[in-house]
């Protein structure tokens, strides 16, 4: 559905996107995580063909992003990170407009699901809006759109918890009953996790780390004290992988195979296993493996 | 309400009050000049009368008969005046300088260009509202005084032919002074910038054409000619229509060149996040 290649956007001498090879798949929820200056809006808006790319092209269903931006932003609904909007427009007066804008079939879902859901009151101007309130008016308007794609660059930064769980809501609604793909921005790691199929790693322009998290979910972590030598090579079938070999006889272990076959094979091991503890892994440690170092010594990976 | 339509709105929505105030004042100023020519054609008639001794020769700078030309030609030689100028080139640079940089500045622009707008579609919207803006003011001039004639009858009434071509001029003036403050904005990401130079590059023509008329400095006439208010001279387009066509040609290449110029930079350039 969306695939770059080699996209680059350089500012003189800095590079805002560096190589981004990758592909989007239709009907994922694609998560974009990194800090700021990780190059995550940037990759959105060359995506949107408001930047034209240094080097490299991107692609959406087939469009050039630069030189189709216009089809491709009829397939696109977009909810900028840093949300502006004229102050002096009522919220309805807001959303008809960005309505017209596509053809005005979208407003009656439009008001409907800002009135209904997000609790919002159009008839008041939007200057007089709470910075989330703004954001949910966006958000109403994107989540109406009859699009196929939906690009949410930070789109809980401004909401209070349950607001935040409403458009999480939303946006697995709008992946498994609108099959809309969508591509989601964020900072908050397990926003970002709850949601996602897959999840690139940002930071200073380049993608470090591509990770799916359908195959995350089934990863367990298993810390195994043995007695004596401590064992480095398993069965191949067991799917066993060390993380890391700590002092003491342990061993952190990756499992990403069948239960059954784990427990059978840790059953022939009791003589040599004294103490086990199984765990899941979250995003957060993944994050912290590439944002705890410095992005040049990490070369990038691909699960 | 399809998608231009829907921009023009907005646009127009935006600048209603600066149009709507800045129409009201040029409405009242030109009433104003004729209240003003009425005086003075009163106080002319007192001058000439049988026994006072005197000629009326205060329009002999301008072609034909007193009697033909006197009314027009006083109302419209105040739409040199400064009051006048200003509210239209206020409004040629703030539309101007509006019709990217500033969208860019306060962060609206990514609201509008996510959808499914083209760049040209949308600086295309701005042109047409600034356009129809300027018709609007230069309207209101001749609405003023038009309206302001029943009420104060000068010896001679204009037809309306003959103040819509001072008017004509007037717009081509504000077509010019927007084209290139456009054209600024159009690669810029800061509306002081355009503001700045549309001001400054305004200020300056019109300070040329002034040191160009200053009698002792006769040998710097010449510089006159690269002042684009050379080419806006209301009594004459009003009086004779001289030389109307080839300044309006000099005022709308300006602005056309201006505005061609924004839409291929506008077209090309990067649209960066507010920042």
């Amino acid at each position: 559905m969306i695939v770059t290649e080699g996209l680059t956007k350089r500012y003189r001498k800095v590079n805002a996107l560096a190589d981004l090879s990758l592909t989007i798949r239709q009907g994922e929820v694609f998560g974009l995580l990194g800090p700021n200056g990780s190059g995550k809006t940037t990759t959105i808006r060359l995506l949107l063909g408001l930047l034209r790319p240094t080097s490299g092209h991107a692609t959406v269903a087939g469009y050039d992003c630069w030189a189709d931006s216009l089809q491709v932003r009829r397939l696109v609904s977009y909810l900028p990170g840093e949300l502006r909007m004229p102050g002096s427009m009522s919220g309805f007066s807001l959303l008809r407009y960005l309505s017209d804008l596509r053809g005005g079939e979208t407003l009656d879902r439009a008001v409907a699901l800002a009135e209904q859901v997000m609790k919002l009151d159009l008839r008041r101007k939007v200057r007089t809006y709470s910075t989330g309130m703004k954001q949910k008016l966006a958000l109403a308007q994107a989540f109406s759109d009859p699009v196929e794609i939906l690009i949410l660059d930070e789109p809980t930064s401004a909401l209070d918890p349950s607001a935040r769980a409403e458009v999480l809501q939303l946006v697995r609604q709008a992946n498994r009953i609108h099959k809309q793909t969508v591509i989601f921005s964020g900072h908050v790691l397990s926003e970002v996790e709850e949601v996602s199929d897959r999840v690139a790693i940002m930071a200073e322009g380049r993608m470090l780390h591509l990770e799916d998290l359908h195959e995350r979910r089934s990863l367990r972590l298993l810390l195994i004290r043995f007695t004596g030598e401590v064992p480095m090579d398993f069965p191949p079938e067991l799917a066993l992988t060390v993380r890391e070999t700590r002092e003491g006889g342990c061993l952190l272990l990756e499992h990403r195979g069948e239960l059954g076959e784990l427990l059978e094979w840790l059953n022939h091991q009791r003589e040599q296993v004294v103490d086990l503890a199984i765990g899941t892994d979250d995003l957060k440690s993944l994050y912290e493996q590439y944002h705890q170092s410095k992005p040049a010594e990490l070369e990038p990976t691909t699960r | 309400m399809t998608p231009f339509l829907a921009l023009v709105r907005k646009h127009g929505r935006e600048s209603r009050w600066l149009l709507g105030l800045t129409s009201l004042a040029l409405f009242f100023l030109s009433w104003l000049t004729v209240v003003i020519t009425v005086l003075t054609e009163a106080k002319l008639r007192r001058a000439t009368s049988p026994g006072r001794g005197m000629r009326g020769l205060a329009f002999r700078a301008v072609e034909g008969r007193l009697s033909d030309l006197g009314s027009v030609a006083f109302e419209v030689a105040w739409w040199n005046h400064p009051f006048i100028l200003v509210n239209v080139l206020l409004w040629a640079i703030s539309r101007g300088s509006a019709g990217v940089s500033a969208e860019i500045e306060r962060g609206t622009l990514d609201l509008t260009l996510s959808r499914p707008i083209s760049r040209t579609t949308y600086l295309t919207s701005q042109i047409l509202s600034a356009l129809l803006g300027l018709a609007v003011l230069s309207s209101s001039l001749i609405l003023g005084t038009v309206v302001s004639g029943y009420f104060n009858k000068v010896d001679s009434p204009p037809t309306l032919v003959m103040l819509a071509r001072p008017a004509l001029n007037l717009f081509g003036l504000g077509l010019a002074v927007y084209g290139f403050t456009l054209m600024c904005s159009a690669v810029d990401q800061v509306r002081w910038r355009p503001n700045l130079i549309g001001s400054v590059a305004t200020l300056t023509s019109f300070v040329i054409l002034v040191i160009a008329n200053v009698p002792v400095l006769e040998d710097w006439k010449w510089i006159g000619n690269y002042s684009i208010f050379k080419a806006y001279d209301p009594v004459s387009a009003a009086v004779t229509g001289k030389d109307l066509g080839f300044h309006v040609l000099i005022l709308v290449g300006i602005g056309v060149t201006g505005i061609v110029l924004a839409l291929l930079g506008f077209a090309r350039r990067d649209l960066p996040a507010n920042s």
